[in-house]
């Protein structure tokens, strides 16, 4: 624990140099923004910008896109508040009491516990972060591939029963990604795969592309469908009265900021989109536990304190996976794994002992980058604020030029931008026949880590799938895996005999 | 039987089916020695079995036809999309030829357009502006290599 704090320390040194608080300061802002404009949300982000991290070392583009991340959960709390329209989908949750606060004009001290339980929960994950990673690492050093096979499926599965509306969608949406992810060179044996001789595809599907089309070009499309007047934006003059909250808020806030940390901080170690998830259960957690539970839905400040923690407690736990055992567990942090990749990193169990530097360098931001966070929301709230007048029909032909722009710097290829444009348009298909991209695009980012681990397994056993049941941890993420099948199972047996009791009754 | 979730279902059992059909070109191997076809072979069958599992139960189901769409569709506009993607690929087609300058600038005055800005003379302030400003920042600023064009700029 002492050797933690003492590496610890060592990364502020590093991430209080000049140059990476500057990079900080940008992903918090860059992020802020991300998080505030409806249609760009943070993988989308990340992907954007990480053209722009190529000239810089490691450290302060890890630090500048990670900021993004976390910027973005940040962001997303203000247009919930103020507008009814969550920045992204882990502030859906906040849109219900916040709102509330802001029609009653208490928007200031929403946003403003908005922003005191982020940093407070921000900071204590962050703290489980620097305890927790150094441990694990060295615990995932016993992994073999039959391990990482396994718990790469243990994701998969847990991912798709958690995102969408079908267990059996998503799980098509991730072997549709699989497969994409196969396109280009055999990771083991170098032939070409699904390239129809394109020397543009030798080097695989450019998940950048994907991502941006996916989640920015296809948001803008379903957003160019809407009618007219959703275009024309609402100008809206957000009653800001008082900014900070009243003590009694405080103290109604406080209990709620540590379970929605606590909570935040366990679902954001599990895979799935851990911040929705995190935001909801803290939602209901909150309800069940008032002593005035009739309060939440009309501007109950705990049902704004508690999600919101959560929310940032989970996305900082979620590094905790992708630095340890190199899997992420969610999109962003697949977009993050890229960005690691492109930088010539590889996070695992060796990232802490190989680059320490940027580990703790990268931590030591995130703390600093919280802080500059609440800093930056309270005071620039009416800022945020007056960026939302922007007209929709203005906003988002900007984004789509951003988007070619962004595409065009990664390889210099038009390739790339008419693949991105392919996967904006089955962005938009895929959210009108109602599948969910989030496993498609977790699925491409894993697939080679994926068969590599799978097909080496089966040389390490010469041919024999025992291998994955024969070793304990693997055996265990299997039977998790089993039971996470079989819940919705479960739960249609149980709906069909209540059905069955009530008829007969 | 949901029309969204037949289409849906079809279309990537159809996939998987193409999936299956080129992997079986590639080398398959055995488990110990897998070729480079066995992992793709292997996804393919198994998406054809979940698409083929959600047909049938969609199928099962007996839910009515979605019937709402219609409804929808007079505030919706996919004639805008297709307008909107039909843009957007044809300033893709004269990125090289014209230059970011040029194109970012034509590009926005459509996409203005299509959204519904009637008034040219703001269509085109607000194009040229932003596409000046990406200019200096991206090409100036940034240095980044974007295509020059005819224009050279």
């Amino acid at each position: 624990m002492f050797e933690s704090l003492q590496h610890l320390i060592a990364g502020f040194g590093i991430a209080l140099t000049v140059n990476n608080l500057f990079y900080c300061l940008m992903g918090a802002v860059i992020g802020t923004l991300i998080g505030v404009l409806p249609g760009l949300g943070p993988i989308a982000g990340i992907a954007l910008l990480i053209p722009a991290t190529y000239n810089l070392n490691a450290v302060s583009a890890i630090i500048m896109l990670a900021g993004i991340y976390y910027g973005a959960m940040y962001g997303g709390s203000t247009t919930s508040i103020l507008l009814n329209v969550p920045g992204e989908t882990a502030s859906v949750i906040t849109c219900i009491d916040g709102y509330q606060m802001a029609q009653k004009g208490r928007a200031g001290p929403a946003l403003a516990t908005c922003a005191i339980g982020s940093f407070i929960a921000g900071t204590i994950a962050i703290l489980g972060l620097v305890f927790l990673a150094p441990p694990l690492a060295e615990a995932a050093l016993a992994f073999g591939p039959a391990e990482y096979f396994s718990l790469m499926v243990f994701g998969f599965i847990v991912l798709c029963n958690v995102t969408g509306t079908s267990l059996i969608k998503s799980l098509m949406m991730s072997v549709v990604g699989l497969i994409i992810g196969t396109i280009g060179l055999d990771p083991v044996t170098g032939v070409a795969r699904f390239t129809f001789d394109s020397m543009d595809l030798l080097g695989g599907v450019e998940f950048v592309a994907v991502a941006i089309g996916l989640f920015g070009i296809g948001e803008v499309l379903a957003n160019v469908e809407k009618p007219l007047e959703f275009l024309e934006g609402k100008v809206l003059v957000p009653r800001l009265r008082e900014l900070y909250p009243t003590l009694e808020d405080l103290k109604k806030s406080f209990r709620a900021i540590l379970r929605g940390t606590a909570v935040g901080f366990g679902v954001g170690l599990v895979p799935g989109p851990a911040p929705v998830i995190a935001t909801y259960s803290s939602y209901m957690i909150e309800k069940n536990l008032s002593k005035h539970p009739e309060e939440f839905g009309k501007g109950a400040i705990e049902g704004v304190a508690g999600p919101e923690s959560a929310n940032n407690s989970a996305c900082q736990a979620a590094f905790i996976p992708l630095f340890v055992l190199g899997i992420p567990f969610a999109p962003p942090t697949a977009i993050l794994l890229g960005a690691f990749l492109i930088h010539g990193v590889t996070p695992g169990p060796m990232l802490i002992g190989e680059h320490p530097e940027l580990f703790w360098g990268v931590i030591a931001s995130m703390y600093i980058g919280n802080f500059i966070l609440l800093l930056l929301n309270l005071p620039f709230v009416p800022f945020f604020a007056n960026i939302l007048r922007i007209p929709k029909k203005v906003l988002l032909p900007l984004v789509i030029l951003f988007c070619l722009t962004g595409m065009y710097t990664v390889n210099n290829s038009l390739v790339d931008i008419w693949i991105m444009l392919l996967f904006g348009g089955l962005g938009f298909l895929l959210r009108k026949l109602d599948y969910e991209g989030a496993p498609l695009l977790l699925a491409l980012v894993l697939g080679p880590k994926l068969e590599v681990a799978f097909r080496q397994s089966l040389m390490i056993s010469h041919g024999k799938f025992e291998i994955f049941l024969d070793r304990p941890i693997s055996m265990a993420f299997l039977a998790a895996t089993a039971l996470f099948l079989l819940i919705p199972v479960f739960r249609v047996i149980k709906k069909s005999m209540r059905k069955g009791g009530s008829s007969r009754g | 039987m949901n029309r969204d979730e037949v289409i849906g279902g079809t279309l990537i059992f159809l996939f998987g089916v193409i999936t299956v059909y080129f992997s079986l070109q590639m080398p398959i191997g055995t488990f110990r020695a897998a070729g480079s076809g066995l992992f793709p072979l292997g996804l393919g069958i198994i998406l054809m079995g979940l698409s083929a599992a959600l047909l049938i139960s969609s199928s099962v189901q007996f839910q009515p036809i979605k019937e709402n769409t219609a409804a929808a569709g007079a505030a919706r506009s996919t004639k805008k999309v297709v307008f909107f993607v039909a843009a957007i690929a044809l300033a893709t087609l004269l990125f090289k030829p014209l230059g970011y300058p040029l194109t970012a600038f034509l590009l926005l005055l459509a996409l203005l357009r299509i959204l519904g800005v009637r008034r040219w003379a703001f269509n085109l302030s607000l194009s040229f502006l932003t596409a000046t400003g990406a200019y200096l920042l991206f090409v100036q600023w940034l240095q980044i290599p974007l295509p020059k064009g005819w224009i050279g700029l």
